[in-house]
C-alpha cells in the first residue's frame, strides 16, 4: 500500500513538520511579542528527554497508549514549568539579556543530557521508545506518526490564527511594538510573557515527545542551536509576523533540503553523507542574512493588521 | 482616613525628588493633585511637569518622597510602591507627551486592547474577542463618531491622529484621575474643542483632570485651579485669575503683554 | 543595547575616566596596577600553601587566557558599537584555521604564526563589518533584527569554513612545547604566550583610548548618552579600527585554543555563552572589568573542573551562576522614559 513512500522520505516529511511547529511557535515568540528565544532546542529538547526517559527508564504499570500518553504529558508540563522559569529570568531584561538568558537555558539541558548518563545514556544516546500502537510494517507505523504529527502541526497553526484573531494576540502585539505604552494602559507585560513562554514552550516539549516516538533515539547531537536557527531560518524567510509564515518558510528551507534535494536532486551519493549537510546550514545561515537586510518581513511581507480588523468586525 | 471632601480622588505627593545625571529635576514638598475638578500644571520648559506626571505613574522611579493616591471612598494607596501597570488598576491614567502608538495596531486594535481586560487576554479563551466587541461596541462607537475617525481599521497615521487615539485610550479606561499631557498639541481646533469638551463633562462627572499643557487659552478656559512650576518646584497653586495676575508667574512665564 | 556604557555616571571607557565626579575620583584614585599587583601578591601568597590553590590559579589563569582575549575582543565591540556580534565566535575558529593554515603551509613554527593569524582575523572581522553589519546598520536594522543577522552569519561562516579547511578536527604539527614551571605547576609555553597576549593587548586598548586622537574621539562619543546615533557620526577609520582589534583578539583567542587542543568547527560557537556571559555580567563594570572577571571565571573553571573531574559540571554551574547574576543586576530594559 505504502510502497511508493521511501522510508527516508517519512522522516523529511517529518523533520519538516517538526520544524513548522517550532517555527509557529516562534513566532508567536519573537514575530508578535519580539521576545527573543535563542533556547528552542532547550525546550524542545527537554520534552524529548523527559519523555524518552520517563518512558524507557520509568516501570509503568500500564501499556500503550497510555504510556505514551502519560510521558508525553509529562514532557509537556515539563518544558511549560522551564518556559514559565526562564520567562521569569528574561521579562525584564533588554534583548541581550532575553538571548544569553535562552541561550544559557538549551546550553543547560544540553549539558544535562551528555552528563546525566545513567539517565540519558550520554553522548552514546539511549534507545528504546516504540510507537504508541503497532499496525504491522514499520513504514506503516511511520506513515500513521507522521499524520499524527499533522494533526497536532494544523492544531498549532490553528491555534497560532486564533491568536492573531484574539485580545490575547492583541496584547502580544502590544507588548511587542510598545512595552511601556501596553504597561501604562494596565497590562501586566510581565505576565503576558510568562503566560507566553508557558504555553508556547509547553507546545515544543510536546514536539519534543513526537520526535521521540518517531527516531526512538536520544542523541545529545539532535537538540543543538541548529533546530533553533532552522526554525528561525524558515520563519524569517516566509515572514516572521505572518501567521503562514512559518510554513511557507520552512517548506522553501527545510524542505528543499531535506525532501527536494534530498530524494530529487540527481547529485552523487558521496555528497549526501557531508557536503549537503553542511551546505544546508550554510544556505540557512546566508538566508537568514539576506533576507533581514534585503526582505526583512519575509516573503509574505507586513503584517495586514487593517484587512483581518475589517473581517472580523464590523466596526465602519 | 475620611473620604476626599470633594468625592473625587486626588494624588498627594510629599518629598518627591528626582535628579537626572546630578541635576535635580523635580523637588517637590507637598503637592496635591485633584481637588478640583480640572487642575492645570503650568510651567517654563524644563519646570519638570512632565517628569512629576511619569513619577506618579511610577514609569521613572523617585529618588525620594512618595506619591500617594486618596481614593474618593477614603482608601489609600501608596503609588510610588507600585509597578507602573497597576497606575490603570486603581483609577490613575495618563496621556503620553511624545507621540506613542502600538506600529502594527489599527485605531479600532487599540481602543479593543484599552478596553479588554485579563479575562479577556487568555491565551485560551476562544470567544473572547467577540465578548469584548459586543461589550464594548457602544462606546467604541460613541468616541469613534465624536471624534470623528473615518476608518477605525486603519493604522493612525498623522501625528495628531496618534495624539487622539492615546486620548480616547485614556478615557476607555475610565478613569478616577486624569493625567494629560499637553492634550491638544498638534490637534487641529475642531478636534481641540471636541477633547476640551469632553475634559469639561469628565471633571465634572467626578474625575480629577490635571493637565499639562501650553496652550494658555486651553488653561484659561478648562481649569478651575493651577500649580505653578518651575526650575522643579512647586512655585504656587491657585484659581486660573490669581496665577494669571501674579508677577512672579508672569516674569518666569507669561512674559509681558500676556496679562 | 549599550547601557553597560552610556548609563556609567562617570563615562569610564576602557578604564579611563572620561568625566569624574569628586567621590569617583577619590575612590579610583588608587592605580588600577596597584589593585592588580597586590591581588597578584596575595595569590602567590596563598598559592605557596595548597596545590589545588596552585593548580586552579595557574592552569586557570594560563589555560584560560584565550577566554579573557576572546571576552575582551567581543567587549570592545559590544561596549563601543553596540553590536552584540553573535559571529564573533567565528572570528575565533577562523583564527584558529588560519594559525593551522600558516604552520602547515609555510611550515612556521606556532609563536610564528600566531600573530599573522590574529591579522587576518581581524582583516576578516573588518570585512564582516563592511559587507553586512554596516549594510544593517544603513538599512536601520536594530535590536532583535541584528542579533539574527548575526546568528545568521555566524551559522554560515561556522559551515562554509569547512568546505575551505575541510570537515574533519585539525591538529597543529608543531614539535611538542616547552613546559615551564610555574609555582611547581607546568606550563607549555604557548600558554603563556597566551597570557602575554592577553597583557599587551589589554594595556594596549587601554593606552589606545587613553593617549591617540581616535582613543580621544571614541572617549568623546562614547561619554555622550546615545551611543547608537553617536555610532553614525563616528568617522569611518574608528569603526574599522575597532573591528580589526576585536577580530584580533578573537582570532588570537583562536590560535591559543586550537593549539590547546585542535581545531574544529565549533572552536569557537562552544565558548560563545561563556564569552556572553563574562561580557554581559563584567561588562556591568568597565572593559577592564571583563578582564577581571574573564580572569576570575577561568580559574573558577578550572577549580571547580578538578573538584568535579568533569569540566561539563563545572560550566554548568558557571552558567547558573552567571544567569542569577543577570537576574539580578543584568541589562534592564529601558524603560518607561517615554510615557
Amino acid at each position: 500500500m505504502l510502497d511508493w513512500l521511501d522510508a527516508f522520505l517519512i522522516s523529511g516529511f517529518f523533520g519538516v513538520l517538526q520544524i513548522i511547529g517550532l517555527g509557529l511557535l516562534v513566532h508567536l515568540q519573537m514575530g508578535l511579542s519580539r521576545v527573543a528565544n535563542f533556547g528552542v532546542a532547550g525546550f524542545w529538547g527537554l520534552g524529548l528527554y523527559v519523555f524518552g526517559v520517563l518512558y524507557i527508564k520509568v516501570d509503568w504499570p500500564f501499556g500503550d497508549p497510555f504510556q505514551f500518553l502519560i510521558c508525553a504529558f509529562l514532557a509537556t508540563v515539563a518544558s511549560g514549568l522551564a518556559g514559565l522559569l526562564v520567562a521569569w529570568l528574561i521579562a525584564d531584561l533588554d534583548v541581550d539579556g532575553a538571548l544569553v538568558g535562552t541561550l544559557g537555558f538549551a546550553t543547560v539541558v544540553l549539558i544535562l543530557a551528555t552528563t546525566q548518563t545513567e539517565l540519558t545514556g550520554g553522548a552514546t544516546g539511549l534507545g528504546g521508545m516504540r510507537f504508541p500502537y503497532d499496525l504491522g510494517p514499520a513504514k506503516t507505523n511511520e506513515f500513521v506518526w507522521v499524520l499524527i504529527t499533522t494533526v497536532l502541526v494544523g492544531a498549532i497553526l490553528l491555534y497560532v490564527r486564533w491568536v492573531h484573531r484574539s485580545p490575547y494576540g492583541r496584547l502580544l502585539i502590544a507588548v511587542g511594538t510598545n512595552e511601556p505604552l501596553a504597561r501604562s494602559l494596565g497590562k501586566s507585560t510581565t505576565r503576558a510573557k510568562l503566560t507566553l513562554f508557558a504555553t508556547t514552550s509547553a507546545l515544543m516539549g510536546l514536539l519534543g515527545a513526537m520526535q521521540g516516538v518517531m527516531f526512538r533515539f536520544l542523541n545529545p547531537a539532535t537538540i543543538t542551536i541548529n533546530i533553533t536557527l532552522a526554525a528561525l531560518a524558515g520563519l524569517i524567510l516566509g515572514g516572521i509576523t505572518r501567521v503562514w509564515g512559518a510554513v511557507v518558510g520552512v517548506l522553501f528551507t527545510v524542505g528543499l533540503f531535506d525532501i527536494v534535494i534530498q530524494f530529487y536532486a540527481p547529485l552523487p551519493q558521496e555528497w549526501f553523507t557531508q557536503a549537503i549537510p553542511v551546505a544546508r546550514e550554510a544556505v540557512f545561515g546566508a538566508a537568514l542574512v539576506l533576507v533581514l537586510l534585503f526582505r526583512p518581513k519575509g516573503l509574505l511581507g507586513e503584517m495586514k493588521r487593517p484587512q483581518l480588523m475589517r473581517r472580523i468586525h464590523d466596526f465602519n | 482616613m475620611t473620604s476626599t471632601e470633594h468625592g473625587r480622588s486626588e494624588i498627594r505627593i510629599r518629598g518627591a525628588k528626582k535628579s537626572f545625571s546630578g541635576r535635580v529635576v523635580v523637588d517637590v514638598d507637598d503637592l496635591v493633585l485633584g481637588d478640583a475638578a480640572v487642575e492645570g500644571l503650568l510651567g517654563p520648559n524644563g519646570a519638570g511637569k512632565t517628569t512629576l506626571m511619569r513619577m506618579i505613574m511610577h514609569s521613572i522611579p523617585l529618588d525620594e518622597g512618595t506619591v500617594t493616591l486618596h481614593k474618593a471612598d477614603g482608601s489609600t494607596i501608596t503609588l510610588s510602591e507600585l509597578p507602573a501597570h497597576q497606575m490603570m488598576s486603581h483609577g490613575v491614567v495618563k496621556s503620553t507627551q511624545v507621540i506613542s502608538d502600538f506600529d502594527q495596531l489599527t485605531i479600532l486594535d487599540s481602543m479593543l486592547l484599552a478596553v479588554a481586560g485579563s479575562r479577556h487576554e487568555s491565551p485560551l479563551r476562544w470567544s473572547a474577542e467577540k465578548e469584548l466587541a459586543a461589550e464594548y461596541e457602544d462606546e467604541i462607537r460613541h468616541y469613534l463618531d465624536y471624534f470623528g475617525f473615518t476608518d477605525p481599521n486603519a493604522i493612525a497615521g498623522s501625528a495628531g491622529e496618534k495624539k487622539l487615539l492615546d486620548i480616547v485610550r485614556c478615557l476607555l479606561l475610565k478613569p478616577e484621575v486624569l493625567l494629560l499631557d499637553e492634550p491638544t498639541a498638534g490637534l487641529p481646533e475642531d478636534v481641540t474643542q471636541n477633547v476640551m469638551s469632553v475634559i469639561r463633562d469628565l471633571g465634572e462627572q467626578g474625575t480629577s483632570v490635571v493637565i499639562v499643557e501650553h496652550d494658555l487659552d486651553v488653561i484659561w478656559q478648562l481649569c478651575d485651579e493651577v500649580t505653578f512650576m518651575a526650575e522643579g518646584r512647586v512655585l504656587m497653586k491657585s484659581d486660573p485669575e490669581t496665577i494669571r495676575g501674579d508677577s512672579t508667574v508672569v516674569e518666569k512665564y507669561l512674559g509681558a503683554g500676556h496679562g | 543595547m549599550v547601557q553597560g556604557l552610556s548609563n556609567e555616571p562617570s563615562g569610564r571607557v576602557g578604564g579611563v575616566d572620561v568625566e569624574t565626579s569628586d567621590l569617583a575620583v577619590s575612590l579610583r584614585s588608587l592605580p588600577n596596577w596597584a589593585i592588580a599587583l597586590g591581588a597578584v601578591v596575595a595569590l602567590v601568597v596563598f598559592a605557596q600553601f595548597s596545590e589545588f590553590v596552585a593548580e586552579s590559579l595557574v592552569i586557570g589563569a594560563t589555560e584560560n587566557a584565550p577566554l579573557v582575549l576572546a571576552a575582551l575582543g567581543f567587549a570592545l565591540l559590544y561596549r563601543l558599537t553596540g553590536l552584540l556580534n553573535v559571529a564573533f565566535a567565528e572570528t575565533i575558529t577562523l583564527g584558529g584555521y588560519f594559525a593551522i593554515w600558516l604552520t602547515s603551509s609555510f611550515s612556521w613554527g606556532f609563536a610564528t604564526a600566531v600573530l599573522p593569524a590574529g591579522i587576518m582575523a581581524g582583516a576578516l572581522s573588518v570585512v564582516t563589518y563592511l559587507l553586512i553589519f554596516r549594510v544593517a546598520r544603513n538599512r536601520n536594522v536594530d535590536g532583535l533584527e541584528l542579533i539574527v543577522i548575526s546568528f545568521g552569519l555566524a551559522l554560515f561562516l561556522r559551515h562554509a569554513l569547512q568546505f575551505v579547511f575541510g570537515y574533519n578536527t585539525r591538529f597543529f604539527e608543531t614539535p611538542p612545547p616547552n613546559t615551564i614551571n610555574v609555582f611547581g605547576v607546568g606550563v607549555p609555553s604557548f600558554r603563556l604566550l597566551a597570557v602575554a597576549s592577553v597583557a599587551v593587548l589589554s594595556i594596549l586598548i587601554y593606552q589606545f583610548i587613553r593617549r591617540t586622537s581616535y582613543g580621544l574621539q571614541i572617549r568623546a562619543l562614547a561619554s555622550n548618552d546615545g551611543l547608537a546615533q553617536a555610532s553614525g557620526v563616528r568617522p569611518l577609520t574608528v569603526t574599522l579600527l575597532i573591528w580589526f582589534v576585536a577580530g584580533l583578539a578573537g582570532g588570537l583567542a583562536g590560535a591559543f585554543y586550537g593549539v590547546g587542543s585542535a581545531v574544529t568547527p565549533l572552536l569557537g560557537s562552544r565558548q560563545l555563552l561563556l564569552i556572553l556571559l563574562v561580557v554581559l555580567v563584567g561588562g556591568i563594570w568597565d572593559l577592564l572589568g571583563v578582564v577581571y572577571v574573564g580572569i576570575a571565571t577561568g580559574i573558577a573553571l578550572t577549580a571547580m573542573t578538578l573538584l568535579f573531574g568533569s569540566d561539563l559540571y563545572a560550566q554548568l554551574i558557571l552558567i547558573l551562576f552567571f544567569l542569577a547574576m543577570l537576574k539580578v543586576r543584568g541589562n534592564k530594559l529601558t524603560d518607561g522614559s517615554k510615557v
